[in-house]
């Protein structure tokens, strides 16, 4: 892994250098941001602390076309592959979601539209040095540089970018960016490594999942999943928002003759989410729906892939309408087991 | 308010035998947080609070709760709910009763008069959220943040949230028990946000309402938080036939947000829960007190007043002069 140094100023001239791909980058104000297509010729600013949607909807779009058809016809057109993309500015937490959720669509399988849009995509991560209030990644098996998942490393070091490649595609960016880089010396590995530390030090949430994944099974009908959902309102705002769930719908929808077969995004805490044809759903309340959630992430994904489906981006917690914090929930599972 | 006299009189009804819990606002797990509490015995009581941070219109539990077939032999559990109401909470109520979504006798309605809340996102902008739980109280020009034992006074106009600055019921309009002498009401301000929107060209509003609209990631939270979108079969969420396609994208997501502000006109009661819960921060508030704003307007009605009152949707008068419709 070669580490280099790219002077803030040279900064839209190393975008400049990534022609023939597509930018994706925060975008928006504020809160607000989101990962958006770059214009061209621009270079983003990143200064932001995490895009409230995740960059998720770019491998995993939140409707995606999967082929159209004529009513009547024989025919189906596939939609032609992406082009290839680069994403500035991903979190750590995202990336890392990206590497976990991998296991879930290449299970047995891999999921061809998933699999399409991620090989085009190469990650170009931004290390925390300012983590949220919510922030949780280091007990979740992440960090504020963590590199699982991306391709290149930036961490911000006031006037320069301290440049890390991960991987093959990180390392032909930092070839293509050529002589606008310079090698960092060993004072500036020091320095980042300093941010970092300091930046891992500002984290003051924290899950204790030991004896969670073996032991949520076990508590099952225990009288906490009332009192965790009781004000939930079932709407999609922290599965939408996390950057690990993975749930999706399937649905065809014509206008006229036009029609199409296209997978959406779906959420377990819908009351629609997994009822049958028949009338019934195995989990028919806010209650079951909530147990869901958290079983998923701390249990069913742990016991399958061997890893927590949770980066501790803390999106659900910021953005939860009424309250419900899954580092409190956590807590109080570890107190029932 | 007087917390104590809040706390005693939550844990007498919640421990009545004719009352299954009672809903109200407790501190939440950081910062300015806030979480509807569920109060089911005298214990639990003492965590209820009331302050500017108690925004949340609790009354759409009262038609959240899934109702599931019940096992041979069980009787319904028919004890009521008590549900703590500021002024636009209670209007709620007010809808609801008139609507028949619920019956009067399934209530007991808590009435706090409510001085004015907090805008949370203007708050949080002002004096960052930190991990420990801040309280908030009223003075009498403003409000006062107490934080690690520090006292910082803002005045009321600094952070007074749109949906109050607009109030004109800061009194709970349907109540059985109040906690507090009623409030002073004050001159409501002119609505501008609404107006800004009407005084735009046609094409001007498109544009606004689209970009708004594209930003919608369909999670449902302004239905699910409305406590006038209580529909069990919601036509958002029927398939067959699918009178909105899930696809997320513009017109799909004009669909939903139109169909929930025409199916709101006459009855929302302007809380403003759709606009502080969306994540995509759509201005959502605007478009449904334009509906508002048409109706009072036009037939001189607003709803959440009167609990007997016949609800305008379904209401017909001979001498209506229709003069805009034919």
């Amino acid at each position: 892994m070669s580490a280099m140094l790219l002077n803030k100023e040279k900064w839209p001239d190393f975008v400049g250098k990534l022609t023939g791909k597509k930018l994706w980058a925060p975008q928006g104000e504020g809160e607000e941001m989101r990962f958006a297509p770059v214009a061209e010729g621009e270079a983003p600013a990143l200064e932001y602390g995490n895009t409230r949607v995740p960059p998720k909807q770019v491998v995993f779009p939140q409707t995606e076309t999967m082929f159209r058809f004529q009513l009547g016809g024989e025919e189906v057109e596939v939609p032609e592959p992406e082009e290839e993309t680069v994403l500035l500015g991903v979190r750590p937490c995202d990336a890392r979601s990206m590497a976990i959720v991998d296991n879930l669509f290449g299970w047995e399988e891999d999921d061809p539209y998933y699999f399409k849009r991620r090989e085009l995509v190469t990650l170009v991560g931004l290390a925390c040095s300012e983590p949220g209030l919510n922030c949780f990644c280091t007990s979740v098996g992440g960090g504020p540089a963590s590199t699982e998942g991306l391709d290149l490393l930036m961490t911000d070091l006031g006037e320069h970018y301290f440049l890390e490649a991960v991987t093959k595609k990180g390392e032909a960016l930092l070839k293509e960016a050529g002589d606008l880089l310079e090698e960092a010396g060993e004072d500036k590995v020091k320095e980042k490594d300093k941010i970092i530390e300091e930046s891992a030090g500002k984290i003051k949430r924290s899950v204790d999942h030991e004896g969670v994944p073996e032991g949520l099974p076990g508590l099952w009908e225990d009288p906490l999943w009332q009192r965790v959902s009781a004000s939930c309102l079932g709407c999609g705002t922290c599965t939408y928002l996390c950057p690990t769930c993975h749930c999706f719908d399937i649905q065809d929808e014509v206008e006229g003759f036009d029609a199409r077969r296209c997978r959406m995004w779906d959420s377990c805490m819908f009351g629609e989410y997994t009822l049958h044809t028949s009338g019934h759903n195995p989990r028919p309340t806010r209650r079951e729906r909530t147990r869901n959630r958290i079983n998923h992430k701390y249990s069913y994904f742990v016991d399958k892939f061997d890893v927590i489906a949770c980066v501790g981006c803390g999106r659900c917690i910021n953005l939860c309408p009424v309250n419900i914090d899954i580092v409190e929930i956590l807590r109080q599972v570890k107190e029932a087991l | 308010m007087d917390l104590d006299k809040l706390r005693e009189t939550a844990a007498e009804v919640a421990g009545r035998d004719d009352v299954k819990y009672l809903i109200g606002w407790k501190k939440g797990s950081y910062g300015y947080r806030i979480a509807p509490a569920f109060v089911e015995d005298a214990e639990a009581a003492a965590e209820l609070i009331f302050s500017p941070l108690c925004t949340a219109n609790l009354a759409t539990y009262l038609t959240l709760v899934e109702k599931l077939p019940l096992p041979r032999g069980q009787e319904p559990d028919d004890r009521k709910v008590a549900l703590m109401v500021k002024g636009c909470d209670s209007r709620a109520v007010a809808q609801l009763l008139a609507e028949k979504g619920i019956h009067r006798d399934e209530v007991v309605v808590i009435g706090c008069p409510c001085p004015g809340m907090v805008d949370p996102d203007l708050l949080a902008e002002k004096y960052p959220e930190t991990e420990e739980p801040a309280e908030l109280k009223w003075s009498d020009d403003g409000f006062v943040i107490v934080r690690d034992g520090e006292e910082t006074a803002v005045p009321r106009d600094e952070l007074l949230a749109e949906k109050c600055r607009l109030c004109r019921y800061p009194n709970p309009v349907v109540n059985d028990i109040m906690l507090d002498d009623p409030v002073e009401t004050w001159e409501p301000a002119e609505d501008e946000g609404v107006t800004e929107i009407e005084e735009k060209e046609v094409d001007g509003r498109w544009a606004y309402w689209q970009e708004q609209f594209s930003n919608c990631i369909r999670c449902y939270s302004c239905r699910n938080v409305c406590p006038l979108c209580y529909c069990q079969d919601c036509i958002l969420d029927r398939l067959n036939p699918t009178w909105v396609n899930r696809s997320v994208n513009f017109p799909e997501n004009t669909a939903f947000n139109i169909a929930r502000a025409f199916h709101l006109a006459g009855r929302c009661i302007e809380c403003g829960e759709c606009e502080r819960v969306c994540p995509a921060n759509i201005p959502l508030g605007k478009l449904n007190r334009k509906m508002a704003r048409e109706i009072r307007d036009k037939y001189g009605f607003e709803p959440g007043l009167e609990p007997e009152g016949e609800p305008f949707q379904a209401s017909y008068k001979p001498d209506d002069p229709e003069d805009f419709i034919l």
